[in-house]
């Protein structure tokens, strides 16, 4: 277990490009698997559950999660946990639309914990955009760990 | 509805592992915490796999939609404060803070029976 003496300062990530190269489409038989897998029935207007927002942007995003990672100098096997994520929807996500995904990382802050000791949050804004017009506007954070205790 | 009205709570009677699997897919992440319980094991995390952090958020979405339905989710904001294991069951809960013509704001949270809550947050919505 490394001393944070060992441990290197978090790399400067500040800007880095998480946009998309594909747009992603909510597929309508994955939406009604989804939504009964979490205990509701999919809605018949065409909107996708709402969760898409996070799924759509994670997978969209022009780095998948262990490159996401990887820009901070982190392997994904080492345990990244969700610490925070802010969303505003400024319309209802609708299954079978391309979703552009355009956004960037913002920060890289170090932090130590009582119970994961000395940690990194990375916090990242991606937008969801339907043919130019943002419809969702996202802020996620992780926490990555870079020792088990203190 | 009054700020202070508790919500109509949305449970999820036992997290499956299965359902873990197929979040897998749908995040296009294979992360082994949960996949396999010795992955978890490695990291401290405890012995039984953890759900996926928007696979709890859903249930809060879920409990949004089915309280008030018709209305649309303009924002949410949300902390994660703690794990969701295999097997688990939860309790997708809120109470309205703030309500007038255009719409409502709550605080919403997903507890875990004998755990604690695992995301804390607010929502906004609008009619």
């Amino acid at each position: 277990m490394p001393d944070e003496a060992d441990i290197p300062p978090p790399p400067d990530v500040r800007g880095i490009s998480l946009d998309g190269s594909q747009p992603h489409v909510i597929d309508a038989a994955e939406n009604a698997a989804l939504c009964r897998s979490v205990g509701v029935e999919p809605a018949t207007d065409g909107t996708a559950h709402p969760i898409y927002y996070f799924i759509a942007t994670q997978i969209g995003m022009g780095l998948s999660v262990a490159e996401f990672c990887a820009a901070f100098d982190f392997d994904v096997k080492d345990g990244p946990m969700m610490a925070g994520t802010a969303v505003r929807f400024l319309q209802p996500l609708r299954v079978g639309r391309p979703y552009d995904v355009r956004g960037e990382i913002l920060s890289a802050t170090r932090k130590h914990s009582k119970t994961l000791g000395v940690m990194d949050i990375g916090e990242y804004r991606l937008n969801l955009v339907d043919n130019g017009t943002v419809v969702a506007e996202v802020t996620n954070s992780w926490v990555l760990p870079r020792r088990q205790k203190p | 509805m009054k700020p202070g009205t508790a919500l109509t709570p949305f449970v999820i009677e036992a997290v499956s592992a299965q359902s873990m699997r197929d979040w897998s897919v749908f995040l296009q992440d294979p992360n082994a915490i949960h996949l396999d319980p010795k992955a978890v094991k490695a990291l401290g995390l405890g012995d039984r796999l953890i759900n996926q952090g928007p696979a709890n958020l859903a249930y809060i979405m879920n409990l949004l939609g089915a309280n008030f339905p018709g209305m649309i989710i303009e924002s949410l904001q949300c902390r994660f404060t703690g794990n969701v294991f295999a097997g688990d069951r939860c309790v997708a809960d809120g109470v309205v803070i703030e309500a007038d013509d255009e719409g409502i704001t709550c605080d919403v949270w997903l507890g875990v029976d004998g755990g604690g809550k695992a995301v804390t947050g607010t929502a906004k919505l609008r009619r």
